[in-house]
């Protein structure tokens, strides 16, 4: 177990690194030289480069993305020229808004979707299955912006009963944390969408381990449906999850970036939204050098907690 | 005194989307406590729905439509479901065919069994943890304490078998429903568990109804067999008279189907033709008229009602007296060259075991398989070094003639699949050599290769699994050819066709996608696609397993008359015996990947040399009751060791009632008893030949 843990954050490094690379090489071959960022479009070549020689961009492009490899090893992502600051700790200070809007809302989906999809399945082919399955769709196949959008305007613009953007006062994830009012809309907005994937996988997942054996084999020991599902079918059929789960926290972040627009919730999504209009190289390498991590991550700890939820997987 | 289980004119409906499965029409039995009632029948007869219904847990859409079904005199239909509840696992328990679907897999093998205890008795967590222990000690579970928290992914399968039966016996039922509960298991395996749970029944006075396919698991324990047929049951007799005097044709049939070892491997089963009918939309008349020998215009206007007197009861127009003789051989031509070949070799001293190439009286053999070892590798740690490996195959040497049919039998796990994917080049060996017609062929590469897989063909178990779901039997049957670059496409079809007909399909057939067959068909279709390129050698794995009794006999007849006509060398592997023995002239008996035993049919059934292949031939269920019930033994005791780490010396010591210390220390070689027949075993059963012992020592 602890090599097989060692020897997949050895992957993980490698897959990291892979993606920095490959980052930094289309980056710069599609994005303006960065001097001009740091020192406006009407800058002599001369200045450009004295610039590019101080901050090695003068380099040969190979010996730059292995620079650049090294750099996000030591966890340094590089500095922004636009805001003045290093990337680091922009990153530092924005993560855990993210990850309280991220996880707050993957949990909120969680606790729809998993006993909505159970019910599904019982009640399969049923009219409340096929109202559930048809809102689901619906989301399923709304932008997310433009859900968030309706909510506003519900919410907020219409009923008055939850502030349409979140405020300049949350300044800090614990600000986040203890104004909830705030952020009732961007959770909710960003459930509702994983709610509707997560809700029909798991529909389909516990169809599968209702017409197992063992299920059966419950029912004949005489156990009433409700302890049948909670005790024999909800731990079975939620190990699929796991994995998707796992696989859904990188996207969380793709999924942050609209919503935390929307809202002006500053996190890491807003951040990079900035950064991409003021072309701000290195936090833009950043955020996708974190994604990569995330997704490698994500991957790792699924396992990991696979082997915790079913005595059948084995690591090695 | 009330009968424990007592169902009269029973009918079960299951409602699909667009029609109605009439699955269980008008049944009725009665067991009495501590009486065993076997039911026998083929998938689909309804059988299973027939237990399911008694528990009220028919699949969605089912549903009783009339009758009465009761437990001491309670009648349960129409009970509310909360009663019914306290009824299931209480006083009516279940066991399903497979152990390893039917528990858990994440919870503990203690909690799985304390559930319906907890549930059913007022008791406190210690108390049914007693009861736990207790009733896991009861089905033999060894050291039941310590088994407790494993879960049943790491229990054996007739472990967990076990396990499965302790469920059921947890409270005490009146009454046993025992769906096919040794269907998934081996055969030695199989015994050990049908002595227990007849051994149970006795001691705990239960009724038991055991449902199953298998005429052979309930001849030997059953106090009275229903036959039942397309939800209807045809037959009802005690065990030794429908045996010895069944009136029906299809009880007839489905016991002259099955392949016994003591039969006369020259005569064609008797087979049923055609499939059971549709149940949506069952026939007027007797169910089984479109395929009785003996139907006349009233069987296919008139259903039969049961009748007769309440001793033997039978639903026919047109009654048989008794079981049919065997009569028609498999084929008309002999098999001269071969039988010539053979009788010569009988002779010489030297045949199996020589080296290479040519044998002393000058035939080459078609296929040699010279010390061949294949371990499957076991890797651990940080760089996933090799620590050890499964050995599937150990030092197993032996030759095949052109044209003879060559038999495989084991347990799973023995490495019999393994071997037969080595003789086809799907696996290569980690060391020895396989050679066909003196070369060897798997030493080449490219387009060589793939020319020499022409001769080396293999046919599988599955026949849902092995053919492309989205190729027709057209393209299926092609593609050998097109790869191979062999003939015109005028050519291709013209063969197409004829290998169709050979193996008994419509040449309609070929626009046909595989799910659109019955599983015999589909086995028909393997079966003539592994014919396509006429191979030299062709490896048959379980052919007939996957299919029900009475379909079995229909491919074993095919699969015989067709080695005969092509004379076509094959190996044919099973866990079977009987079907070995039916489709083989030579059997090979395997033990976790060693050969022990080697002989002609008739060596190996009538004078076995190894322990093992005599307790081989003990439990296999016989369908007689006069020899099941003289079974005294269970056979072979205990599991099969594991094959990463096998037993030093004879590997079947452990299991083996003539062990000594010898056996532990040294490997027995092989040796002869007669003629090819060889067997590898320090106390054998039968007198080997004193002679040349050191000249044949090939194993150890």
């Amino acid at each position: 177990m602890l090599a097989y843990i060692i020897r997949r954050l050895g992957v993980a490094l490698l897959v990291t690194a892979g993606v920095a690379a490959i980052s930094y090489a289309l980056l710069h071959a599609i994005a303006p030289n960065p001097a001009y960022v740091a020192l406006g479009d009407r800058t002599s070549p001369v200045a450009v480069a004295a610039w590019d020689r101080a901050h090695g961009y003068d380099h040969p492009e190979v010996i730059q993305i292995v620079d650049y490899v090294w750099e996000i090893a030591r966890f340094h992502f590089g500095y922004s020229y636009k805001l003045n600051q290093s990337v680091g700790a922009l990153l530092k200070e924005n993560v855990g808004r993210s990850a309280y809007l991220s996880l707050a809302s993957l949990i909120l989906a969680l606790i729809i979707a998993v006993p909505l999809g159970i019910f599904q399945a019982v009640r399969r082919n049923s009219y409340f299955d096929y109202t559930v399955t048809t809102l689901n769709f619906v989301l399923y196949s709304m932008p997310s912006f433009f859900l968030g959008v309706i909510l506003i305007q519900f919410f907020a613009l219409d009923w008055h009963i939850l502030p349409p953007l979140v405020g300049d006062n949350i300044t800090s994830t614990w600000a986040a944390i203890t104004h909830p009012n705030q952020l009732v809309l961007p959770i909710v907005t960003l459930a509702a969408i994983q709610v509707a994937s997560f809700s029909r996988y798991m529909r389909s997942s516990a169809l599968d381990t209702l017409a197992e054996d063992y299920i059966r084999l419950a029912r004949a020991k005489g156990l009433s449906e409700r302890v049948v599902l909670t005790r024999h079918l909800l731990r079975n059929a939620c190990l699929p999850m796991i994995t998707l789960i796992g696989l859904s926290i990188p996207t969380l972040l793709a999924g942050n970036l609209l919503i935390e627009y929307l809202f002006n919730y500053p996190g890491l999504g807003l951040m990079f939204y900035t950064a991409l209009g003021n072309e701000d190289y290195n936090v833009m390498l950043a955020y996708v050098v974190f994604g990569g991590m995330l997704t490698v991550l994500g991957n790792l700890v699924a396992d990991i907690a696979l082997t915790v939820a079913d005595p059948r997987v084995r690591l090695d | 005194m009330t009968a424990a289980l007592e169902i009269s004119n029973l009918s079960t409906e299951i409602k699909l989307s667009r029609s109605t499965v009439h699955a269980v029409g008008n049944v009725g039995l009665t067991i009495n406590a501590g009486e065993t009632l076997g039911l026998v029948g083929e998938s689909g007869s309804g059988k299973s729905m027939l237990g399911l219904s008694v528990l009220g847990l028919l699949p969605n859409g089912g549903h009783i439509t009339g009758g009465s079904i009761k437990i001491e005199g309670q009648e349960l239909v129409g009970l509310p479901e909360k009663e019914l509840r306290k009824l299931r696992g209480d006083r009516v328990a279940m066991i399903f065919q497979d152990s390893l679907s039917s528990l858990n897999p994440t919870k503990t093998i203690g909690q799985q069994v304390a559930e319906p205890v907890r549930l059913h008795r007022d008791v406190t967590q210690r108390e049914a943890m007693e009861r736990v222990l207790e009733v896991l000690d009861l089905v033999g579970l060894p050291k039941p304490k310590e088994r407790l928290a494993d879960f049943p992914h790491q229990l054996s399968g007739g472990l967990r078998q076990r396990v499965m039966i302790a469920i059921a016996l947890a409270c005490d039922p009146r009454v046993l429903l025992a769906d096919e509960p040794t269907t998934a298991l081996d055969v030695t395996i199989q015994a050990q568990i049908l002595r227990l749970l007849d051994d149970l029944e006795q001691r705990l006075g239960m009724a038991t109804l055991l449902v199953t396919h298998d005429m052979g698991v309930v001849a030997g324990r059953a106090n009275r067999i229903n036959v039942m047929y397309a939800g209807r049951i045809v037959e009802s007799a005690p065990t030794e008279l429908l045996f010895s005097s069944m009136r029906h044709p299809y009880t007839q049939a489905l016991l002259g189907s099955i392949p016994r070892l003591e039969q006369d491997n020259t005569k064609r089963l008797l087979s049923i033709p055609g499939l059971p009918p549709d149940l949506t939309n069952p026939p007027t008349g007797c169910r089984f008229a479109a395929r009785c020998r003996f139907a006349t215009e009233q069987c296919l206007q008139q259903e039969p009602p049961l009748t007769g007197d309440a001793q033997h009861a039978f639903a026919c127009w047109n009654p048989v007296d008794g079981p049919a003789e065997l009569t028609e051989s498999v084929a008309h031509a002999t098999r001269a060259p071969v039988q010539a070949a053979r009788a010569g070799l009988g002779d010489s001293p030297s045949i199996t075991i020589s080296g290479p190439g040519v044998t002393q009286n000058g035939i080459k053999p078609l296929l040699e398989i010279v010390n061949v070892v294949r371990e499957y590798p076991i890797t651990a740690g940080f760089l996933r070094r090799q620590v050890n490996s499964v050995k599937a195959v150990s030092d197993v040497t032996l030759t095949i003639h052109s044209g003879e049919s060559f038999g495989l039998v084991g347990e799973s796990g023995c490495g019999k699949t393994s071997l037969g994917k080595l003789i086809v080049g799907i696996e290569k060996p980690d060391s020895g050599h396989i050679r066909l017609a003196g070369e060897d062929v798997f030493s080449y590469r490219g387009t060589k290769l793939r020319k020499a897989r022409r001769d080396l063909q293999m046919m599988f178990q599955d026949p849902f699994g092995s053919l492309d779901p989205r190729m027709r039997v057209n393209a299926i049957l092609q593609e050998p050819l097109q790869i191979q670059n062999i003939g015109s496409q005028r050519e291709r079809d013209e063969k197409v066709r004829g290998i169709l007909d050979d193996v008994g399909l419509p040449a309609a057939a070929l626009e046909r996608y595989p799910h659109e067959f019955s599983g015999g068909q589909r086995q028909r279709v393997a079966l003539a696609r592994a014919l396509m390129l006429e191979p030299k050698v062709m490896v048959a794995d379980e052919p007939v397993s996957a299919l029900d009794v009475s379909i079995r006999s229909q491919v074993l007849n095919l699969m015989k008359r067709l080695q005969i006509e092509r004379d076509m060398a094959s190996v044919v592997i099973s866990h079977d015996l009987a079907v070995v023995k039916y489709l083989a002239d030579r059997i090979g008996v395997m033990y976790l990947g060693k050969l022990v035993e080697l002989g002609s049919g008739d060596d190996i059934y009538a004078r076995p040399a190894h322990p093992y292949t005599q307790a081989l031939i003990k439990t296999i269920p016989v369908p007689d009751p006069a020899v099941e019930k003289a079974k005294t033994e269970v056979g072979i005791r205990g599991e099969l060791p594991s094959p990463i780490d096998p037993p030093s010396g004879c590997r079947f010591r452990t299991r083996c009632p003539l062990a000594q210390q010898i056996c532990s220390e040294v490997e027995p070689p092989l040796r002869r008893f007669g003629g090819e027949h060889l067997a590898a075993c320090h106390f054998p059963l039968q007198t080997p030949e004193p002679d040349a012992e050191s000249s044949l020592t090939t194993a150890g």
